[in-house]
């Protein structure tokens, strides 16, 4: 992995109903932008492409692409950027293939094989049955994923990708992440991610800056969201746990997944079965709702996981509890919804060890 | 054949700048829009008279851009190009309004979007905007060519109505019905008719909406 050239950002802009005010050094692969909605972020996007005029400053590597006191203002054109928003915007009047190619010519110009790239993009985004579609029939993940083909086969230096799946339906977005997973594994330029959707957080991204109108609240690494699950949740308490996987065994009915990609834990699940090779890379999604507590090992259950892990956190939501436990000895946190009483009971704390019951059939296989 | 010649010379001559005044308008907020956009629309609620009467006073000899003023003539009066001008500018409000309406049907984040994929501005216009409002433009002229070819009052005014060299259709009725001809008439009538139907259906059918075209959901 080469290193990802470093964007520093310091705007500030006049919205609607406030003033954005934010900065922002990444040099991460995948910087999440967060927050609710109308807190300025799409704004913040925009200004980075270069496509509002904001005041202050932003430079990418060594290139200032806006410096207001020295009247720098480099034209979109000509920041190198590829752009992806909710609605993908595709050009109508051009088939999928040309919508494709519709920015090759600065890839080119660049030095990079159009062809190449786009038989590359197609292949990564398997696109190639698509390709002489017009763009009207294609259906709502179709469309986002010929967006970010356009956006790549433009050559771009950075991504900047405005909530990408937001337009989909959460059948389609479970669909579309693990592209947007293996974009982010296969390209080595940075990607700054605007998103209110803890999944995308936790399964494309390494840093986390949260916005709310227009002022940056928090900033840190993406695993640090757990902290405040009382903001991630809706009226249900329920938040979706995303764990990138790696396929250990596939069977008959089930599959075993080991947590973790490019570093592995120690902490397998059976899953249900996976249409995928062993060690190929796939997302699986748990419910907080659907994991169950318990302080021993328990016999007779039909439940196929029972994961050791270490209490984290415990944080109010509402009358329930959310519990953040560590699996396993290295893995990744989850989170586990459970009522007051049962916290009480269990004597809950900080430090404890548990196990975390999981039904083969409550984890969602993204992309299956 | 006159009259096909002046309003495909009006037509060619008008279509650039219209397209950009028309752009302008649907794009941009600046100082003195709504007079411009009056001013523009001039042409279409003045007696046509009189605007022949003031292009008259502007290329007569001594006008603004007269023999004497220019230092050179660009010989307008009473010759076929003084039609082209007439015609042209009486055609332009209506070329400039339906061009700006198809304008304002193209997303404007789609040319942001191909700002982003490396068109500069001029780039992004001519490979994106205009074929995004192609339906729209061919409309404004097919409008625009056939508001040529039928014009008659600011034509007549400046170039006169000289048999094969400025006579044009409308002219050429008139004329016809001056003299009690009416043999003639008839079949200029019936050519204006012909062209005014087929021009306006096409018309009707490329302003309809597209929503796959425009980009516009």
């Amino acid at each position: 992995m080469t290193t990802v050239r470093q964007l520093d950002v310091e705007l500030s802009l006049p919205l609607d109903r406030f003033d954005l005010e934010v900065e922002l050094h990444s040099a991460s692969r995948v910087t999440g932008i967060f927050g609710p909605s109308g807190a300025g972020k799409s704004s913040l996007l925009k200004a980075i492409a270069g496509l509002t005029r904001a005041r202050g400053l932003i430079r990418f590597g060594d290139e200032v692409w806006l410096d207001s006191e020295e009247r720098v203002h480099v034209p979109p054109e000509r920041r190198g950027v590829g752009y992806v928003p909710q609605d993908g915007l595709l050009f109508p009047h051009l088939d999928v293939r040309r919508n494709l190619l519709a920015g090759a010519g600065r890839a080119r110009d660049a030095g990079g094989s159009s062809e190449a790239s786009l038989d590359g993009v197609c292949e990564l985004l398997e696109l190639t049955p698509l390709l002489d579609r017009r763009v009207t029939a294609l259906s709502g993940g179709e469309r986002q994923r010929v967006a970010l083909g356009r956006a790549l086969c433009s050559g771009p230096r950075l991504l900047l990708l405005d909530e990408p799946l937001a337009s989909l339906d959460l059948r389609l977005r479970r669909q579309v992440l693990p592209y947007l997973r293996r974009l982010r594994d296969e390209l080595s330029i940075p990607v700054l991610l605007v998103t209110h959707e803890p999944a995308e957080v936790q399964a494309l991204c390494d840093e986390m800056v949260t916005l709310e109108r227009g002022r940056v609240v928090a900033r840190g690494p993406s695993s640090e969201m757990l902290k405040r699950l009382d903001t991630l949740v809706g009226p249900d308490h329920e938040f979706e746990n995303v764990l990138p996987c790696t396929v250990v065994e596939t069977g008959e009915e089930t599959s075993r997944v080991r947590v973790g990609t490019h570093e592995p834990s120690d902490v397998e699940l059976v899953t249900p079965r996976i249409d995928q090779p062993i060690g190929a890379e796939v997302l699986i999604g748990l419910s907080s709702r659907e994991i169950t507590l318990s302080t021993g090992v328990l016999s007779g259950v039909s439940a196929s996981n029972a994961l050791a892990a270490e209490i984290r956190s415990i944080q109010e939501s509402g009358v329930l509890r959310l519990v953040t436990a560590a699996l396993g000895s290295n893995g990744p946190e989850v989170a586990v919804t459970v009522t007051q009483r049962a916290c009480d009971r269990l004597e809950l704390e900080p430090g404890r060890r548990i196990y975390l019951i999981v039904k083969a059939t409550s984890c969602i296989v993204y992309g299956g | 054949m006159v009259s096909l010649k002046v309003a495909t010379a009006a037509t060619v001559l008008i279509l650039v700048p219209c397209l950009l005044l028309a752009y302008r308008l649907a794009r941009s907020r600046f100082r003195g829009k709504r007079l411009l956009s009056t001013l523009l629309g001039l042409p279409l609620v003045l007696p046509p008279t009189a605007v022949g009467y003031l292009l008259l006073k502007l290329l007569s000899a001594r006008g603004p851009l007269g023999r004497e003023t220019l230092g050179f003539d660009l010989d307008l009066i009473l010759t076929w190009r003084g039609a082209v001008i007439a015609a042209g500018v009486m055609a332009m409000p209506l070329v400039v309004r339906t061009a700006q309406v198809a304008f304002e049907a193209v997303d404007p984040r789609l040319e942001m979007m191909a700002r982003t994929l490396g068109y500069n501005r001029l780039q992004t216009f001519v490979r994106f905007t205009l074929p995004l409002a192609r339906r729209g433009l061919l409309a404004a002229i097919i409008l625009g060519f056939t508001r040529a070819v039928g014009e008659f009052g600011a034509t007549v005014t400046i170039a006169g109505s000289i048999p094969g060299q400025t006579q044009t259709l409308a002219s050429a009725i008139y004329a016809a019905q001056q003299v009690g001809d009416h043999r003639e008439a008839y079949v200029l009538l019936a050519i204006a008719v012909i062209v005014g139907f087929v021009a306006i259906l096409v018309a009707e059918h490329l302003a309809r909406p597209h929503a796959e075209d425009s980009g516009r959901t």
